[in-house]
């Protein structure tokens, strides 16, 4: 039996907790943290590298003041960004110079091991498997799957309930009625890992996922 | 959909007929594909069960038919069409009129199917006025539709621009124009046979200008208006005419009326219609096969050999499928996706209703399998030091089980966590044949074959439910469980493997122990 409490008292953890409960990996490399929002319960883990010093910048570069913080990555509440991956907002070169421009994360994303995202959106209930990469300017909408090893060609809009897989990525399938209903109290209550039952579900609530990440 | 495995999949029965004539009730029982297994043995490695299997979130639950329905078992209505890629819905009048593709600037690239962008050929140091000319960009492959020798004046109306413009900038005609050439080519015709048959020898067949072989759409063009004047001339002008055979227009209605009301009721003599002829030219849209064209396809493979032929993939995905070169290449337009409502195969029912807005996700509508049927999962046991539960624990979340290193003969347990989505207990009866079949015989051993599962009672329901001391208790208890801890109200036989006995037990959920022992190969 895991009780928390014991894993509390436990040396200097893995992850630091900040108020709105989102547990940050002290191995991860966040540049720009002033342009970084996380919603909450959202869990970044180690060698995730969080590019929010590629922020957008004002129009008129020639105003040698001060830049105003802008939000160069906003990512939403429950969401998952596991080991290795790299977020990246998107960039466009125009007249000589390039453009960042901010990029969104939704609610209950999963985002696996060793991917690179660039996408300009990722909406909510999104699970992405490990080593994908999604190019500049894609825009992934809610209950999405996207297969491993999978490539998203840059300015590709997924509509909502597709399976996509492939390189380039196309979309292979819908998911089901069921995608991400269930799990959280309702699946696993109790269960945990001792029970045999892992008390999450792609695309579903990952409150208990964030829970069991110490 | 790939799952991470180990996965479960369901068996639905509607592959076979015997069942679903006679529906038995599977809600109160365990796994569909237990049951009544003295009847029929359901072989997951058949090829036909690639078709009757699914994972749990593809499965619906019809509540009048009390089974479970997986996509082969529903019917699909449409409830509206929307382009993937700019999100717009499409109305069904425009889906009839102007096919399943989006006629917006949705463009996919011909050669690897990503999404290509419109971007303009501007030079920096001249500016047009327009800001083109502009070409279409697969940022993926760098395909550009300059290969195909387009160019585009405007960035808006790309489909409008597309239909006119031929591969290599030619223009290709339009509907009105190809009808016009069409005539003034029939009109040249019998012209022709007019002087051949009057004998003289100097027609003007000069005319007669020579672009190769007409293209895909020419045919389509010439097919069509061919066939449509043969309809016409099989229409009568005069709706009593005897060679008015259309059984189904209303003046051969009327006209049979008449024939019945009149008193002279003399059969009249019913003609035979003249059969309508084919197409017996190439302005009527024949195509007669020429082996000069054979040979100048050779002539093309030789002299640019295979990089510029097409995969059987871009070729299907071409519009015209005929089409051999990469300088045949159209861009494709987005195909429209659908949003469907679901309904029961037997009675009917709607399973499953999507709200009609293309930006809403959520249903109206939608029965799920997960709410009628227990839901299974397989996974390995780690029980090598029980004692320190944590420990292992950890080491597990840092090295997971590796499912693809069994090794024969060495026993392995796997956990079955059963968890119960109904209101009632359910009694689940398990069985497998003691080898698996197949090449590899592995030997399972259910450890507990035999057990209840809890009702999926609400926590509070059964907090309140007791007296107040053991409301207290089941309060404390929910709390407990609720920061994750797998201590409340757990029973089993504690860490221990022992045949007979649940490994675990919950308020809806129980687990127990398989006993695998991977064979050897049967070759070896
Ligand atoms: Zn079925
Ligand atoms: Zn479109
Ligand atoms: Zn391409
Ligand atoms: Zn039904």
């Amino acid at each position: 039996m895991s009780r928390p409490s014991a894993r509390k008292a436990a040396p200097k953890g893995e992850y630091i907790e900040t108020d709105s409960g989102n547990k940050v990996s002290r191995r991860s490399a966040i540049t720009g943290t002033a342009n970084i929002t996380l919603g909450g319960r959202t869990v970044i883990m180690a060698d995730v590298h969080l590019r929010g010093d590629l922020h957008p910048t004002r129009a008129a570069p020639s105003t040698s003041g001060k830049e105003p913080i802008t939000t160069s990555i906003s990512i939403g509440r429950c969401t998952v960004i596991s080991t290795g991956s790299v977020i990246r907002p998107p960039s466009r070169i125009s007249r000589g110079e390039v453009h960042y421009y901010p990029m969104k994360i939704g609610d209950n994303v999963f985002i696996g091991p060793h991917c690179t995202i660039s996408a300009i959106s990722i909406s909510s209930h999104v699970h992405i498997s490990h080593h994908v990469t999604i190019h500049p300017f894609a825009m992934i909408k809610e209950n999405v799957k996207i297969l491993p090893h999978a490539v998203i060609p840059a300015n590709m809009v997924i509509p909502s309930g597709s399976v996509v897989g492939g390189q380039p990525a196309r979309v292979v399938g819908e998911v089901g009625e069921g995608w991400g209903v269930g799990g959280g109290v309702s699946g696993g209550i109790g269960g945990g890992e001792k029970g045999g039952e892992k008390g999450w579900v792609e695309g579903g609530d990952l409150r208990e996922l964030v829970r069991s990440v110490k | 959909m790939a799952q991470p495995f180990p996965y479960t999949y369901y068996s639905c029965d509607c592959y076979d007929s015997k069942v679903a004539a006679a529906p038995t009730k599977h809600a109160s029982q365990g796994i569909p594909p237990a049951e009544d297994e003295d009847e029929r043995d359901f072989d997951p490695r058949s090829p036909g069960a690639n078709y009757s299997l699914y994972p749990l979130e593809h499965l619906l639950y019809c509540e009048d038919c009390q089974q479970i329905r997986c996509p082969r078992c529903v019917v699909e209505e449409t409830l509206n069409w929307y382009c993937p890629s700019c999100l717009f819905e499409v109305p069904s009048s425009v889906v009839k009129t102007d096919g399943n593709r989006c006629t917006r600037n949705c463009y996919n690239c011909p050669v690897c199917s990503s999404p290509a962008v419109v971007t303009t050929l501007e030079d920096p140091f001249d500016p047009s006025s327009s800001g083109g000319p502009w070409l279409l960009l697969c940022t993926y492959c760098k395909w550009t539709s300059l290969e195909i020798g387009i160019e585009f004046e405007k960035h808006t109306g790309i489909t409008a621009q597309l239909a006119r413009l031929g591969n290599g900038g030619r223009t290709i005609p339009s509907h009105k124009e190809r009808e016009k050439e069409r005539e003034r080519r029939l009109e040249l015709d019998k012209h022709k046979s007019r002087d051949i048959l009057s004998g003289s020898e100097d027609s003007p067949t000069t005319d007669k200008r020579d672009d190769g072989p007409p293209s895909h759409d020419d045919i389509y063009a010439n097919l069509s208006a061919f066939y449509k004047s043969q309809l016409a001339a099989q229409q009568p002008s005069n709706p009593f005419s005897p060679h008015d055979i259309n059984f189904s227009s209303p003046s051969s209605f009327s006209r049979i009326m008449n024939l019945y009301s009149s008193s002279t009721s003399k059969k009249q003599k019913r003609e035979k219609p003249t059969p309508m002829r084919e197409a017996a030219s190439p302005l009527e849209g024949l195509t007669l096969h020429s082996p000069s064209t054979d040979t100048a396809i050779i002539d093309r493979l030789k002299t640019s050999g295979w990089s510029r032929t097409l995969s059987p993939a871009q070729k299907l995905a071409q519009m015209t499928p005929t089409v051999r070169f990469t300088s045949d290449l159209r861009p494709l337009a987005s195909i429209l996706c659908t949003k469907r409502g679901k309904r029961c195969r037997s009675c009917r029912h709607i399973l499953s209703k999507p709200e009609s807005k293309i930006t809403s996700t959520r249903y109206k509508i939608k029965l799920l399998a997960r709410n009628h049927i227990p839901r299974l999962s397989l996974r390995a046991l780690h029980t090598s030091t029980s004692a320190s539960a944590s420990a292992t624990a950890a080491a597990a979340a840092i090295l997971p089980f590796n499912y693809d290193s069994l090794r024969p003969g060495l026993p392995i347990h796997f956990l079955l966590h059963i968890s119960n989505p109904l209101f009632d207990p359910v009694r689940v009866t398990l069985a497998t044949p003691s080898l698996t079949p197949g090449r590899v015989h592995t030997r399972v051993t259910i450890l507990c074959p035999q057990f209840d599962v809890g009702a999926n009672t609400d926590v509070w329901d059964d907090a309140l439910s007791g007296s107040t001391d053991t409301a207290a208790g089941g309060l404390k208890r929910f709390s407990a469980s609720g920061e994750g801890g797998a201590g409340r109200g757990t029973e089993g036989s504690g860490g221990a493997v022992e045949a007979g006995k649940i490994w675990e037990r919950g308020r809806n959920w129980t687990s127990v122990v398989l006993e695998v022992v991977p064979g050897k190969d049967g070759k070896a």
